[in-house]
């Protein structure tokens, strides 16, 4: 029985394994060696070099930049999508009526693609006819219009916020989720413990939804770093890469300065980047949960 | 839950029936290749960047004529501009090149020349006779790389000052300014009356460049400026600093609209119609894009030539130029050639310079038909000293995107002018000694 | 638990009626449908830009009251014939790439779920890890991959490039699923003298089609909304998709704010439709792990 079953087993993984390996895998092994190689498609050259693509990502201020943007970003993101996701998930589950509704309204944006999201937002933070600057007048600060993705301080927060509007949406569901799997007894025990809500949410509902924040977590971040359709939709990475982030500076390497033995190695970064954040952090879960039990 | 999904997505009726009619669509003939090269004779791939509706119209007219005339079959796939530009390199070195494809001229197109990507064409221009029908001042810049013929000049644009004349008759200007004390009168005059005097819209980055050209070669002359963007002349010489600093004072004296980099080259041509700016400096494109919102050319806009600086310094005509390259691996060369023959002449650049709003290299072009501005414009190119390339087309490209990002924070930051200089040309001499 | 961590993770489909945060108050149902009108007022600019004429736009914006509104910009979108190629694009890639991705993810689920063949704690990392993979790092492989086999430009990369790269997605949540199914089932399946073919198809598929909704309906969302990989993976009309085709809408020398926003709500159509029929089930989707099995 067992040595039938092996042999279907292999059959059965062939075709996503053999897909698998040659889409995703086998590309993945190949932009780690691109990454070693002076290929510039403009300039014909295609040579192995070594770790020289590395030596120069470190000492290119356009690389550091877009480093500092996603780094920011990421973190912005995770604390957003913790934030409001959980006290918009907290809000509906208090709900009496009208949930349904309530939640698809909040769940809308995440049909939309970025792109779309993207469109949608530039007509708040169009300079003077984006409804931001156009409140901003009426309510009598005019001194604060301006266009907020072209301002180099106001870029980067303002395509953090319309990709947030969207993460939201996410870890609220996540969130949830959790909330409606955790046992009335508990709560009610604690309240009538006369625990306020607070107090309640910190040691009753936080420690109770721990893999509902995991995935938080894991998909905020992934997403951040992941983040491209957005700035290539609102900003191209500008006003002079005050929006660029690391994917957005391995499409441009590539597919504008047509650096394709650079742009890996930008997109080795990000990957080993990526993989370090995540590992990471399912290690120290793993090993929190793990005291825990 | 289960009773609930039955029959939803994935009922297996609904799926046999839908994996049969997917396979009937994945062999239909949307999934052929736009690309596969095809060796039978009188068949050739042709790629283009002349997108939109209006590229669309012009070339639905020129293929079809093109076609009869030579007796070659064109395939040409339908490319958005950005995707053209993201795309043809990276394919040309895939090894897999359209026979022949539209092209900018100048730096782009010498750094094809450089890669071995395009083949000369000097058969085509003897034998079409081109040198008594395309002026020198385009040919030379345009068409001529290390001696050798590589590009056919299709269209082109004239960057000029654009105005509103209702908007300069309203303070009184009769006379458009001819040199820089002109120009700063004229500005002080609209600003007093609460006018922005010049609207730029530099959201893209490239609409900010016509003013560091038009300033820098009206300063240090076109000789000098083509060293720079060859990279033999440095961003931090006196000569840029100069320049640069003459473009700060418009923006300290407040001639400029608020936050240039916000918006869109079209945005700030709507300000020049509306009346919320009197002047922008643009190319000839924007003719097509005011004709479209229904304005007059001579009553609701305008142009003059950007004005004098420096005395003794030649007066270069700017723009760019449109051409048709032939790839160097074409699989049919002779097809290509009479293809690029075809569009060389008067007939087929007619057609591309009255729907798209552009000029026409060939001389024997009729343009009658064309509004009173745009053959003025096409005087002032016949009468210029030279005619230059704008910035992002006469500095290889990753040069030109160091320096098109200066530009942006410049225009954020004027007074930085000479920090962002320094760092320019830092960034910008790595890319030249690769 | 994270992402990663596979061995608890189950679809919540059972939804908690006891659960310990539903009692709720009047008052919240009405803050929170405040707060959702409120989070949905940036998608209203869209909705406003799609009745403009571009003309009327450029003069007084989109928020301003006054103006006229048109259907001008959905009949040109009704007309276009480049609209219609890349909404039958968007579907023609969509479609397959998401019934290959979890046909693929069921087999591989199944055989790590259920078959364990040796090695296959190695095999989950490797397939589940391409969740982890930016989609940047195989882009100059798979171009350069594509473009020899003269399959570039067509809508053969997307459809590949979905299929496998949706595989890590679609194999984590089938092997969290089918953990859950007894093994006594398959066994005595076994005993009954099934193959293994059949026991899959005839035992272990029915019972997961919430599992294979759900997942469906993440893909095809997913799917649908991408940008990336048909802005590089074709160039021309005939071969892109309509997130791309958005983009292409505003020409060389032209802005075309008003049939972009009639596209962009347009393209949304599909997943905003898929999305309300099967909003239980793409939440279940996305909210795999995220509650204790």
């Amino acid at each position: 029985m067992v040595g039938r079953s092996r042999r279907w087993a292999w059959i059965f993984l062939s075709l996503p394994l053999g897909t698998y390996t040659a889409v995703v895998a086998g590309p993945t092994l190949y932009s780690f060696y691109f990454s070693l190689t002076d290929w510039n498609i403009l300039k014909g050259s295609h040579k192995f070099i070594g770790f020289a693509n590395f030596t120069r990502l470190f000492h290119d201020s356009e690389f550091w930049q877009a480093f500092t943007n996603t780094a920011f970003w990421t973190v912005a993101g995770l604390i957003a999508s913790l934030v409001f996701g959980f006290a918009l998930a907290f809000g509906l589950s208090r709900t009496t009526w009208g949930s349904r509704l309530i939640k698809s309204m909040f769940f809308m944006p995440l049909a939309l693609s970025l792109v779309v999201v993207g469109f949608i937002w530039f007509w708040l933070y169009r300079l003077d006819f984006g409804l931001i600057d156009m409140t901003l007048r009426h309510l009598g600060f005019p001194h604060l219009v301006q266009d907020w993705l072209a301002n180099p301080r106001t870029a980067l927060p303002s395509v953090i916020i319309a990709w947030t509007w969207q993460q939201i949406s996410l870890s609220m569901i996540i969130f949830l989720a959790g909330l409606t799997a955790v046992p009335a007894e508990l709560f009610e025990a604690a309240q009538v413990d006369g625990a306020r809500l607070p107090a309640q949410i910190r040691h009753v509902i936080i420690p109770s939804i721990g893999p509902a924040i995991s995935v938080v977590i894991s998909l905020a971040l992934i997403n951040a770093l992941k983040s491209f359709d957005i700035v290539y939709v609102m900003t191209q990475g500008g006003p002079y890469g005050k929006t660029e982030t690391l994917s957005v500076m391995t499409y441009r390497e590539a597919f504008k300065k047509y650096d394709f033995g650079y742009s890996s190695a930008t997109a080795v970064v990000l990957f080993v980047m990526t993989i370090l954040i995540i590992g990471g952090y399912t290690y120290i879960s793993k090993r929190g949960s793990d005291e825990r039990s | 839950m289960t009773d609930q999904a039955k029959g939803h997505l994935l009922g297996r009726r609904s799926l046999k029936i839908a994996s049969f009619a997917l396979a009937a669509v994945l062999v239909s003939s949307v999934f052929q290749p736009a690309s596969a090269s095809s060796t039978a004779t009188g068949n050739i791939q042709v790629e283009h960047y002349f997108s939109g509706d209006l590229g669309k119209k012009a070339f639905d007219q020129i293929f079809p004529a093109c076609e009869k005339s030579t007796g070659v079959t064109i395939k040409a796939p339908t490319i958005a501009h950005e995707a053209f530009k993201d795309a043809i390199l990276v394919q040309l070195a895939g090894g897999n090149p359209p026979d022949m494809f539209s092209y900018w001229a100048g730096a782009k197109t010498q750094s094809l020349i450089d890669a071995g990507q395009i083949g000369s064409i000097d058969d085509v221009w003897a034998s079409a006779g081109l040198d008594k029908v395309i002026p020198k001042s385009i040919s030379a810049s345009a068409s001529t790389y290390g001696g050798k013929k590589f590009l056919i000049p299709f269209d082109y644009h004239y960057v000029g000052m654009f105005y509103n004349p209702a908007v300069m008759a309203k303070v009184g200007i009769k006379t458009m300014p001819t040199t820089w004390p002109q120009l700063l009168a004229v500005a002080y005059k609209l600003k007093a009356k609460g006018i922005a005097p010049f609207a730029l819209g530099s959201k893209n980055r490239w609409p900010a460049q016509f003013w560091f050209d038009y300033i820098l070669l009206r300063t240090a002359g076109p000789a000098y400026r083509a060293k720079l963007m060859a990279g033999q002349a440095s961003y931090s010489d006196p000569q840029v600093v100069a320049a640069f600093a003459q473009w700060k004072t418009l923006f300290t004296k407040g001639f400029f609209n608020t936050s240039p980099n916000g918006i869109d080259w079209t945005d700030a041509a709507d300000q020049v119609s509306s009346g919320k700016a009197a002047m922008t400096l643009m190319g000839t494109w924007v003719t097509g894009y005011w004709d479209g919102k229904g304005l007059k050319a001579g009553t609701n806009y305008n142009f003059f030539p950007f004005p004098k600086i420096k005395a003794g310094v030649a007066q270069a005509a700017l723009g760019p130029v449109d051409g048709w390259v032939m790839s160097s691996k074409a699989q049919n060369a002779p097809g290509a050639k009479a293809m690029l023959e075809c569009l060389a002449g008067a007939s087929a650049q007619k057609i591309m310079a009255l729907t798209q709003g552009a000029l026409a290299p060939n001389t024997t072009t009729d343009l009658s038909a064309q509004n009173s501005v745009m053959r003025a414009a096409a005087k002032q190119v016949a009468g210029s000293a030279a005619f230059v390339f704008n910035y992002d087309l006469a500095t290889p490209p990753a040069a030109s995107d160091i320096g098109l990002d200066a530009l942006v924070h410049f225009i954020n930051t004027p007074a930085d002018a000479v920090k962002i200089l320094a760092k320019a040309q830092t960034d910008i001499s790595a890319t030249f000694k690769k | 638990m994270s992402v990663l961590d596979t061995k608890n993770g189950r679809m919540p489909f059972r939804r908690s009626d006891t659960s310990a945060v539903s009692k709720g108050s009047s008052r919240v149902s009405w803050l929170m449908l405040a707060l959702a009108l409120l989070f949905l007022i940036p998608a209203l600019g869209v909705f406003l830009t799609s009745f403009r004429t571009d003309t009327d736009i450029s003069k007084h914006g989109i928020w301003a009251l006054s103006g006229n509104l048109t259907v001008d910009n959905y009949m040109a979108m009704w007309n276009s014939s480049s609209v219609r190629i890349y909404m039958r694009n968007s579907f023609l890639v969509t479609i397959p790439a998401t019934l290959i991705s979890v046909t693929f993810g069921s087999l591989s689920g199944y055989v790590l779920a259920k078959l364990r063949p040796r090695g296959s704690g190695f095999l989950s990392i490797f397939l589940i890890s391409g969740l982890f993979i930016p989609p940047q790092i195989l882009l100059i492989p798979l171009f350069q991959l594509f473009n020899k086999v003269h399959l570039y430009d067509t809508l053969w990369p997307m459809i590949i490039v979905h299929s496998g790269y949706g595989i890590s997605l679609c194999t984590l949540v089938m092997k969290n699923f089918f953990a859950h199914v007894p093994d006594e089932l398959v066994e005595a399946a076994l005993v009954d003298g099934a193959s293994e073919p059949r026991i899959l198809r005839q035992v272990v598929l029915p019972l997961s089609r919430p599992a294979l909704g759900a997942l469906a309906t993440l893909q095809f969302t997913f799917i649908w909304n991408d940008f990336l990989y048909p802005l590089i993976f074709a160039r021309s009309e005939t071969a892109q998709t309509v997130m791309v085709g958005i983009l292409n809408l505003g020409g060389q020398y032209s802005t075309a704010y008003g049939s972009q926003a009639a596209l962009s709500i347009v393209a949304s159509l599909p997943t905003v439709v898929v999305f309300i029929i099967f909003q239980k089930q793409f939440i279940a989707g996305l909210t795999t792990g995220a509650v204790k099995g």
